[in-house]
């Protein structure tokens, strides 16, 4: 039965992402005092691409879209269906690195500026999201998220500041503001995705709402054996995060890095020293 | 349920500033503000010609900027309409005759809906935007119906000329 109901929202995950992208513009708007646009524009916008004319840059750039947001859907069932969390790691970056592909297979400068940075923000979120897993396996003796599910307590109370951690860098992974660099709507406008048009915007920008199912089930597995506390642990990351993207300034990708490497890693290392000192006593 | 109808409700709009004084820049971002929120209608302000549908160009096209009109327009997938912002695009305005500049948008690409005023009034900016919604679906009407070529086939030798078959191009 539980089986069953993860793999129908494998299944969803898209439609199910399209609702909370659709939320998400919602709720930004609010906070900024406007209507905002209704929750099923993300789908009005999709079926309107699908809609539109295609312009290829070259079939390759083409692919590497749609295989992104097919090697992202892959991971989200494996993380989902209880597979190895470093596994799922690396399916994630796995399919950032195609779009990274994609981004450098054309000629556009601005391409080439997204996936220069989107490879810097790889650096500075793959490091944390390996020691969170390494943690994970110091409490659970075991790199299978299935394993979490049935720990029985919930992992935010043993590790509390792995989920500090995690919040932390689901900014960069998601693309918010402050740490939006590799997209960045008015600089370089959208990076990566920005030569890809009609359908295969389309794949690029499904794959949008799949990492945010993929980033809220990575935080919903902090209160995994108690699903009010991981549906309200999810609320507060959405709320968290949509406040923080409304209320700062975008960073430099440096500054980006410096606050990766002496914050957020020196949180995860600390919680993975605690979690290992546990251990052994 | 067709398709095409949701092309109505995510229109998105990329901006031009072909040498304008940024007044009617101003009032194109004021819609998008707290007050006005153009993004209700699920507009948004993309800066990429590949994935939206709608051009808005405000200033009189300048001679240096015109190559760069063209070649955003160009670059936008049909169906597309364009909207030209404020006195100045839709006849050149103060800078008519002047040596750097030409009178207005449509010396270069076709325009759907003019917006008048010096700036334009961000009610007027939406109101224009709304009468091109429309237009850009009746182009899509027209895109999807089938085309009559018009002429006989002519051949040279064994083959087709295709250039004599090709319909004319209709003028709007």
């Amino acid at each position: 039965m539980d089986l069953i109901i993860k793999i129908i929202f494998v299944i969803l995950a898209p439609v199910i992402g399209g609702f909370v992208y659709g939320a998400e513009r919602i709720v930004r708007a609010r906070m900024q005092r406007r209507i905002g646009p209704p929750l099923l524009q993300p789908f009005y916008d999709v079926l309107k691409l699908a809609d539109k004319r295609k312009m290829i840059v070259h079939s390759t750039h083409a692919f590497l879209g749609l295989v992104h947001c097919l090697s992202l859907w892959f991971a989200l069932a494996v993380l989902v269906l209880g597979g190895d969390l470093i596994l799922v790691i690396f399916l994630h970056l796995l399919s950032t690195a195609l779009l990274i592909l994609a981004g450098y297979s054309t000629r556009s400068i601005f391409s080439h500026l997204g996936a220069n940075r989107t490879a810097i923000s790889i650096l500075t979120y793959e490091p944390i999201l390996i020691l969170i897993a390494v943690s994970v396996f110091m409490q659970t003796g075991s790199f299978e998220t299935s394993s979490i599910f049935s720990y029985g307590q919930p992992l935010l109370l043993k590790l509390p500041l792995a989920f500090v951690a995690l919040l932390l860098i689901l900014p960069i992974k998601l693309k918010k503001s402050p740490f939006d660099v590799a997209e960045a709507h008015q600089e370089v406008t959208g990076g990566v995705e920005l030569e890809f048009s009609g359908i295969f915007y389309e794949a690029v920008y499904t794959a949008k709402w799949l990492d945010e199912i993929f980033c809220y089930t990575l935080v919903y597995l902090f209160g995994a054996s108690n699903p009010a506390l991981g549906l309200s642990l999810v609320l507060f990351a959405f709320l968290f995060l949509n406040a923080l993207d409304n209320s700062s300034a975008r960073v430099s990708y440096k500054q980006m890095l410096r606050f990766s490497l002496t914050v957020a890693l020196p949180v995860a290392f600390i919680n993975l020293l605690l979690s290992i000192l546990q251990h052994v006593v | 349920m067709k398709l095409n109808s949701f092309r109505r409700k995510s229109p998105w709009i990329l901006h031009y500033n072909a040498g304008s004084c940024n007044g009617c820049d101003i009032e194109l971002l004021a819609c998008l503000a707290p007050k006005y929120d153009i993004e209700r209608f699920g507009m948004i302000n993309t800066g990429n010609p590949k994935q939206s549908d709608i051009l808005l160009v405000t200033g009189p096209v300048t001679k240096r900027s015109r190559e760069r009109l063209v070649e955003i327009y160009a670059q936008m997938p049909e169906p597309k309409v364009v909207v030209s912002c404020g006195a100045c695009a839709c006849t050149g305005g103060v800078f008519r005759g002047m040596y750097n500049c030409e009178g207005g948008v449509d010396q270069y690409i076709p325009v759907d809906v003019y917006v008048c005023g010096c700036g334009s009034r961000p009610e007027q900016i939406i109101d224009g935007v709304v009468q091109a919604l429309a237009i850009l679906e009746k182009k899509t009407k027209e895109l999807e119906g089938s085309v009559k070529l018009n002429r006989n086939v002519v051949t040279e030798g064994a083959q087709v000329n295709r250039r004599e078959v090709a319909a004319e191009i209709k003028t709007i």
